[in-house]
């Protein structure tokens, strides 16, 4: 089972970066996950959780607001304007 | 101690404080280009996600339109200028040389027929342009080192928001900006770059072009250009604009580094020259005893 490799940045500083299993982004057209082996995808996020799974299942949360996430060939790349520790873990 | 003396031993004193002020300033930027540099280093990712994302975009769909790319844009004639400078002095040739750039620029642009309008950062610029009777459309100063991020940001919107106006006192046609890079602690290099209109594509690297993905667009292609491009702007701002900032400490530091050289260059002359005056005391002084004992001996009269 392959993996992704994810950059989740900011304008100013990089978030988080590693392989992960699963992330799910909030797209402006609603929040979708993204699994290894997707098609590639360049989509715009809303304001939303980003949540990344990585291997080991271990669960980073981050509340953004406008960016982009691109996708392509196992590679995930996270940019956004603004990245906070989510609120109160649900 | 003779006038001489006193007055030599007052500039040394005066070269050492100086001194001593030149080798913290130094120090302080030293420490702080790496600080600065590490602030470029962390925009990095980020500008290269947006840059490769509007490529992507641009290689893909033919279909978009957006004020940004349209090659010929010719409203008002205006074209907006954002020039780089610092705050503070002491820092060499780095404010000067930006604004000699921006000189340049606004005498090109004028040349073709186009108003310029001035948009500055930094006290040494809107100083400049204040003296000379031009004052810059807007000057952000003084500005704090660690609100980059968010200073960029309100360029950004500003700018933007003049680019795409539709009132004509307000809308420009293009957007330049100048600015320093950082190309390495020893290297800067003033530079004006053209954002609006934008090149679809960037050139690539070298002979190896690069090729896209076959995005699948969400929500669709027009839309997500529009998103990216007033972030590849604010992008491409705040990234000149950190590299400024580490172009000035390094520029200082190269500035007070000859200025503290040069501080003890005038000590180690005064304190030749402080010795030499004691020495030709000392040889009067003994000169005048020697002088005024023969006189008394010549006098004929004999000793106590």
């Amino acid at each position: 089972m392959s993996s992704l490799e994810v950059t989740f940045v900011t304008s100013d500083r990089t978030v988080w970066t590693g392989t992960a299993a699963q992330v799910v982004v909030p797209a402006v057209d609603g929040s979708f996950g993204i699994l290894p082996r997707m098609q590639p995808t360049l989509a715009i996020l809303d304001r939303g959780n980003v949540r990344i799974i990585a291997e080991d299942g271990s669960v980073t949360e981050r509340e953004v607001q406008g960016g982009f996430v691109s996708m392509d060939s196992d590679v995930v790349t996270i940019a956004v304007d603004q990245a906070d520790r989510a609120r109160s873990a649900s | 101690m003779g006038a001489q003396q006193r007055e030599y031993k007052k500039r040394i004193r005066s070269a050492q404080g100086m001194k001593k002020i030149f080798k913290a300033q130094e120090m302080i930027a030293a420490t702080r280009i790496a600080k600065a540099h590490a602030r470029v280093l962390a925009t990095t990712p980020y500008a290269d996600a947006i840059t490769q994302a509007i490529g992507a975009v641009g290689a893909h769909s033919t279909d978009f339109a957006h004020p940004f790319l349209e090659q010929d844009r010719s409203e008002t004639g205006r074209a907006a200028v954002l020039l780089i400078t610092s705050d503070r002095g002491m820092a060499g040739s780095y404010s000067p040389n930006a604004i000699r750039e921006a000189e340049e620029l606004s005498n090109r642009l004028r040349d073709e027929g186009k108003t310029v309008d001035l948009y500055v950062v930094g006290r040494k610029g809107e100083t400049y342009y204040r003296f000379r009777n031009r004052p810059p459309k807007q000057a952000w100063t003084p500005y704090k080192e660690e609100e980059l991020g968010a200073l960029g940001h309100e360029i950004a919107q500003t700018l933007t928001e003049a680019l795409l106006s539709e009132d004509p006192a307000v809308h420009v046609d293009e957007l330049y900006l100048v600015g320093t890079r950082f190309l390495s602690r020893f290297q800067q290099v003033a530079r004006v770059s053209r954002l609006v209109p934008m090149a679809v594509v960037d050139g690539g690297h070298g002979d190896q072009a690069q090729t896209f993905p076959l995005y699948e667009f969400a929500p669709d292609a027009a839309s997500v250009m529009d998103e990216l491009i007033p972030r590849y702007v604010e992008s491409r701002i705040v990234n000149l604009l950190m590299q400024s900032i580490a172009s000035e400490h390094a520029s200082r530091q190269r500035a007070m580094k000859t200025a503290t050289d040069n501080a003890q260059t005038q000590i180690d002359k005064f304190t030749r020259l402080a010795n030499s005056a004691r020495q030709a005391e000392i040889t009067q002084e003994i000169t005048e005893i020697v002088g005024g004992a023969d006189a008394l001996a010549g006098s004929g009269r004999a000793e106590r």
